[in-house]
This record gives C-alpha cells, structure tokens and sequence, in this order.
C-alpha cells in the first residue's frame, strides 16, 4: 500500500478553490461575452504570472511555519534597480537579470540569517524589511526611472506558438516548486518544521538552514516576480510591489495551505491565483471602479477561506 | 563492565549544584529505574548523558570508552537514544515517517523514498515486537501507540541505551501492560534502558535495579528484591511519608448538593452529597473526562442534565463556575495555568470579580487572599510574583488549587490532580482534598491511579463507554475488584459491584 501523501495530491482529488474557480469561470462565461475570447484568457495568465511566482515563493515560507512581508517591496525594489541599470547598461540585459536575481536572493538570506542569528519572529523581521526596501526604493527615486530591455518585455508580453512566455515561467517555477516542497527531502523537512518546531529540532533537523533557504528561495522569486513587473511596465515604478505580499500570503492560503503551515498544494496555489486573477478580470470588464473592486475582493476572499475552513463542532475552549 | 558508567559527574547551574557529584553505573540488559522527587537531578543527569546539556566537571563511560557528548547526535551515535515525556512525534506524518524522519531514505534525485521507510519501519517494529502498522498516521492512533511511536523513534538509531522519561504519564492501566511488554523485549534484546518515573507501582513491576536521587545527589542504588516502598519513599523524601488511609466514611445524612440524571446505565439519578469525595474511575479514553466537561458546563451537556442544590445547573462555563461547580484540568500545561503570568494572578483567575469592586482590581487585597490561600496550601516559591511556569508541576498544581479554592467551591471536580506531581507534593495535595470533603465540599474525583481513587473515594464510580456502569461504596474494594469493574472483564459474573448507595433512587 502506498503512504498518503503529506501535501495535497496534484491530480485526484483537486484542491477546493478549483470548485470556485469554476464556478466563478462558469459565471464569466455566462454573463461577459468579451470574458470568452482567447486574448482575454491569455491577457488574465500574463496578468496572473507575477503574482503566481510570488505567492509559489511564499510557499515555501508559509509550509515552514513562517511568513515573508518583506517581498512586495522587494518586488518593487528589483523593479527600479533592474530598469537602471537596463538604461545604463543596454548590452549587458543577461548580466543585469543575473545581477537582480543574486541581489534578491541575498536580501532574502538576509531576511533569514537575521531571523536565525536574533531569534526574531519572522512578522516582525520581515516587517521591518518592508519598511527598510521601501525607504532603500525613495531613496534612489520618487517616480518611475529607467527603461526595461526589450527581452525582458518579451518575458512579460511576448507569446510563442500563442503560448505566453510568461506562462512557461510560471510553470517551470511550479514544477521546480513542487518538487521542493512535495518530493524534495528539503520540503519534507521544511514541513515537518511546519508541523512542529520542536518536534523537527528533536529529530535532529537543523532549523536555521531550512529557514535560510526557505527565505532565499523566497527573495529569489521576488526577483523573478519584479522582472517580470519591469516587462510588462517597461519602466521602474517605485510603487509596483505595494501590497503584492498580501495578495501572495493570501493565494497561499486560499489554495489551501494552513497560515500554520505544515501542509501545502502547490496546484491549490496555482488554483487560488487563477481564481484571484479571474475575479479581477471580470471585475474590469463589467467596469466595476477600481476602489468597489478592492472591496469586492476583500470580501469574497474572506468568504472563500471560510468556505474552504474544514467544518468542526463548535467547542469551547 | 557496565555498559554504562558516570564518575564524579556535576553540573551546576547559576545558584544551584544540579547535580553532585554522581557515580552512576548500569549493566546492560538491565531496567534501570532512576526515581526522586522533583529537581532531584534526574532531568539534568538524562539531559548529560543524552547529550542535552553539558556536565561542569566528571567523565561518562560507555562499555568502558569515555565519551564526551558536543549535541543530542553525539549522543545518538554513541547509541544513547531518549524518549521525551512530551511526544516529539510529528501528528499528520505515518509511523514509518516519524520514525525516520532526519533520516529519509533517499530515492532518485534526492526524492523521500516513503516506501523504503515503510518497509523498514515494518522491520523494526516487528523486530522489537510492537504491533502498529507503519503507514497509519501518527495522529489517528491512541496515547499508548504513540508512545511505541516515539520507542520505535530512538531504536531506529540502534540505541543500547534507551532513556524513557516518564513514560506512562498519560498511559491507563491496560496501556500500560503494553509498553511493559515492549521493555521487555527490549531488555531481552540486552539494551539498558533507564526508566524515570514518579509512580512507584510500576517501578516495582518493571525495574530491575533502583537509583534514587535526591538534591542532586545520588543516594543509593538497590536491586529491586531488595527493597520496599516505603523504603524508596523515605530514600526519595528524606522522610517518612504515611501509608495511604482509607477514608473516614461520611455519615449518610449529608445532604445532596450536586445531582445528575441521565448519565448512569441503567438509569439511576446520580447524587453526590456534600463532603463526599465521589471517584470517577476508569480507563483512559473512556470518557471521563468528558463527563466532567460536561457537568463543568465546558461542553453541551447533551445526554444528561444536572442540578445544583435543586436548581438547574446552567450549561456554560461561566454560570457553572458562577454557581459554585469548579474544573481543575488534567492536562495544566494546555489550558491551567497562564504559564509567564505571576503565580497571584494564576490563583485569582477564576474569581477576579471578587477583587475589582468597580472594575477596578484591588491588586493588594488580591495578593493577600492569594497569599493566605496558598500558605495554607504550603507552596513553595521565591514569591508571589514567580511565573508559574517556573516552578515545579507539583507547585503548579497547588496554585491551580488555590485557583479553585478562591472560587469557593461547592463541587470541586478534579482532573488526574497528582498527575506529573512527586510524592511528597502528592500526598500534600491529599490532604488538601480530604480538609476540603471535610468542610463539605463535594469533590469528583478523576484518577488514573486506582490506589488513588481507593484512597481517597467515599464512593467510586466506574466509566465504561461515556456512561457509569456502576457505582460502588468504597468498602472492602480492592484495586483487582476495581480493575475487573472498568474493563468489563468481570462482565458474566460480578460479584463485588454493587449497584449505588443511598443517593441512587430509579429515574422516573
């Protein structure tokens, strides 16, 4: 007999949020004639990709048991930082990506080396590394700066066969992502800490590398994420990262990974971000304003969590 | 030559000597029992030679070899494994997971290879004669496996010296037998393993040798032939501690205070009076405490229903305790004691309204009542304003107690109370529960420990499947009789059980 497995299993049995996905897809379908055509699907995948790469980095995070604030500002930074130096380095696009994405990991490690060495929560650290990122984005500039090389807006825009190119990203980051977390030793560690702190460091795991390397892995996905944003934006907007990690904490969460951690579903992630992506969408065409949509979606997130809550019996405490 | 061996071996922590000096030896195929009272040293002297914590001075020997441990995987590799008194097993992983977990079999690009632990995990398991399958989840299985769980854990590291730390503390009876029986194997197999515990029935069951700790030291080391339990309590206490009495009877005329229908068997209103210390025996898992959740008004009272001094007994825990029906839990650490709070406002957390006429605490007339409370039940702390975390479980407890005095209890219902607490702390707690019957106080009583229940029980109640099958005047009972009456053992014949004393009159 084969063991079940820890996290959800990627085909039998589909995470919940798919149910709401279709319905909601159903409903687009239905009622939005413009929401059926090919482009829009493939405007809403090229829409969804950065926050799909995020949230998978946040994954590793949540499974672990912690938590990473720190990455919308992050996405920001590399966004500015990477547009520079597009600017003043035009032939060197392959050298500057190199360069963003080894900055990125390392201001993750950072996250997670200060996290280890000042036995500080994660909530807090990171926190204070938002506000950090973002006085380090002001202070290099106020408004939009740079210019993205065009390969990078092929990253972000661009379409082979009519596939998205961003759209394989996000796949090879999913693939890479479900290997790490639901196949990879490492993920099994990194669950078991998830699980119980106490109980992993007893069984002789050792902490302070999965938590250097969960929040590395983090970074470099923020990375990932920003350059895409500087794709599809073509410029370093200082603002780009607001308020991504929670859009990334709350994917996680919707596609059914306890905030606890311990458990995770890498297809529930891609499920939630599809289902949050398809919600803003439709929200646009039906011209829904911009500060009713942020509404809207509060509160049907707020009611897919708690329709996603596994029922028990009332208990008092 | 033993197998294992200490010399001189001391720790001291800032202001206190843990451990003095010790000169410890064990052979192998042997069960070792280590006992003393609480901060005797035994934690510290397992915590060393399990590689936790480092000695100040002394050497450790095993099979002759000195050894010196840097970290618990030191100590493993040596082949001394522990199991913790906490279960350190991982709930949503299978067995076989939990047993190797830090050490994964590896699998094509370094994959968790799960059915590689599973079949290895049926081969020790098998080996060491304990019966669970490898691929149930940890979390769906009972107390007693998940303790085999956490066995199998440390001799999946060819461990040959096996440290068990109080490890039937959340085990019944019949559980019990169980993890016996793997020791068993275990010393057959020649491992040493050394066996903590403050329960001085088992240690007489399954030990081979004795050491007893006492202040750090290492008093005296006994084969177990050789010795008697009231010896061992005077080795561990420095005193002589009395002999368990059987209750005084109280007379039949007490009136009725607590009164509950619909929760025996066959029926029959259950009528506690004041004064009485009325016992709830069982096994584990039987339901026991349930019922005292739901008489506390923890839990929808469904099934039954109570009264209180004739009125209805509100079903919500705070009427109930408003009422005068207190809840002392059995498991302090989860949800007694608020563990960095000071040790006052852990006594006076049930009763706050008392103090804060107003809305306002009157934190000096708290502290004095808190204070006369708890000399009376002789705590021992710096002060007043010590965490309760900080002290010993015997302590914690006696605050806990204070807690449920400042309540001013009519029906005191208290959970495992000597649970995880030494001998000299129980039979304090003892006497606090017999001042209490004596004021007229009704207590109920949950214990696991049936010389418990006998010494203490006016009356005995037995729990068979969420219900009481059967209560008993606690006259000429025995613990045999009692054991017979909670498994169903006795079921065709049952002789000794006879069915409620004056209280019980038929339900309409």
């Amino acid at each position: 007999m084969r063991p079940p497995a820890i996290g959800a299993p990627l085909i039998p049995g589909l995470p919940r949020i798919y149910w709401a996905l279709a319905a909601l897809v159903l409903a687009g379908i239905v009622s939005v004639p413009q929401f059926r055509t090919l482009s829009n699907l493939a405007n809403v995948l090229d829409q969804s990709s950065t926050l799909a790469i995020l949230a998978l980095g946040q994954a590793f995070v949540i499974a672990g048991g912690m938590i990473d604030l720190s990455v919308g500002q992050l996405v920001g930074l590399i966004t500015v930082v990477a547009c520079m130096l597009f600017e003043a380095f035009p032939g060197m696009t392959l050298a500057v990506v190199a360069g963003c994405l080894a900055l990125a990991a390392l201001i993750g490690l950072i996250n997670g080396e200060l996290i280890n060495r000042l036995r500080m929560s994660p909530l807090i650290l990171t926190f204070g590394m938002l506000s950090v990122l973002q006085g380090c984005i002001f202070m290099l500039t106020d408004r939009s700066i740079g210019q993205a090389a065009p390969s990078i807006g092929f990253l972000a825009n661009g379409r082979i066969l009519g596939i998205p190119v961003s759209l394989l990203l996000v796949v090879a980051v999913a693939v890479a992502t479900w290997y790490g977390l639901q196949r990879s030793i490492f993920g099994w560690h990194l669950l078991a800490m998830g699980n119980s702190p106490d109980s992993a460091r007893k069984a002789g795991l050792n902490l302070f590398s999965l938590t250097r390397i969960t929040y590395l892995v983090s970074g470099l996905c923020a990375g990932l994420a920003a350059l895409l944003v500087a794709g599809r934006l073509g410029t370093g907007f200082p603002n780009a990262g607001n308020g991504l990690e929670l859009d990334a904490i709350v994917a996680v969460v919707l596609g059914g990974t306890p905030l606890k951690g311990g458990k995770v579903s890498v297809a529930g992630i891609l499920g939630a971000v599809l289902f949050l992506g398809v919600l803003s969408n439709l929200l646009n065409l039906l011209q829904v304003p911009a500060f009713t949509q942020i509404v809207v979606k509060g509160l049907i997130v707020i009611l897919a969590i708690l329709a996603d809550r596994p029922r028990r019996l009332a208990q008092p405490a | 030559m033993p197998l294992l061996e200490t010399h001189a071996l001391t720790r001291r922590f800032p202001g206190v000597l843990a451990l003095d000096h010790v000169d410890f030896a064990a052979e192998s195929g042997e069960v070792h029992a280590v006992c003393g009272a609480n901060g005797a040293g035994k934690s510290t002297l397992m915590n060393i030679l399990s590689g936790t914590i480092h000695p100040t001075s002394g050497t450790i020997a095993i099979a002759g070899q000195p050894v010196a441990f840097a970290s618990p995987a030191d100590a493993r590799n040596a082949g001394v494994a522990i199991v913790y008194q906490e279960f350190s097993s991982i709930p949503e992983l299978t067995v076989a997971d939990n047993i190797f977990l830090g050490r994964e079999f590896r699998g094509r690009f370094g994959v968790v290879d799960r059915r590689a632990a599973s079949r290895a995990a049926a081969n020790l398991l098998g080996r060491f004669g304990i019966a669970l399958s490898p691929d149930t989840p940890v979390g769906a299985l009972g107390v007693a496996d998940r303790q085999l769980v956490e066995l199998a854990r440390a001799l999946a590291t060819e461990a040959r010296i096996l440290i068990l730390d109080e490890p039937t503390a959340v085990l019944s009876i019949a559980e019990q037998a169980k993890l016996f029986a793997v020791i068993r194997t275990l010393r057959q197999q020649s491992l040493l393993i050394l066996y903590i515990s403050h329960r001085l029935e088992e240690i007489f069951e399954i030990a081979d040798k004795v050491s007893v700790m006492r202040d750090g030291a290492l008093v005296a080391t006994r084969d177990k032939a050789a010795l008697i339990s009231v010896e061992l309590i005077r080795l561990m206490t420095g005193r002589d501690v009395s002999a368990n009495a059987a209750p005084t009877p109280i007379d039949g005329q007490r009136r009725t205070v607590l009164s509950v229908s619909g929760l025996s068997e066959d029926g029959a209103v259950i009528d506690i009076r004041a004064g009485e210390i009325w016992g709830l025996a069982g096994l584990v898992g039987t339901g026991r405490t349930s019922i005292a959740h739901r008489i506390a008004g923890l839990r929808r009272r469904d099934g039954f229903s109570a009264t209180l001094n004739g009125a209805p007994l509100p079903d919500d825990p705070a009427k109930a305790l408003a009422a005068g029906v207190v809840y002392m839990t059995e498991d302090r650490k989860r949800d007694g004691i608020f563990g960095p709070l000071a040790v006052t406002g852990n006594a006076t957390a049930a009763s706050l309204g008392r103090f804060a006429p107003g809305g306002f605490l009157r934190l000096g007339r708290e502290r004095a009542e808190a204070g006369e409370v708890l000399r009376g039940l002789r705590l021992v702390a710096a002060s007043l304003d010590t965490p309760i975390g900080s002290l010993s479980g015997g302590n914690q407890q006696k605050v806990l107690f204070a807690r449920a005095l400042l309540a001013r209890p009519k029906v005191l219902i208290c959970d495992e109370p000597t649970r995880g607490v030494d001998v000299g702390a129980r039979e304090e707690i003892y006497a606090v529960l017999r001042r209490l019957s004596a004021e007229g106080v009704a207590i109920i009583l949950i214990s696991s420990e049936l010389n418990e229940v006998l010494a203490l029980s006016h009356r005995i109640a037995v729990v068979r499947h969420g219900r009481v099958s059967a209560v008993m005047d606690n006259a000429g009972l025995d613990e045999h009789a009692l054991l017979v009456a909670a498994t169903g053992a006795g079921e065709a014949a049952r002789p000794v059980v006879k069915l409620a004393g004056k209280g019980a009159i038929p339900a309409s």
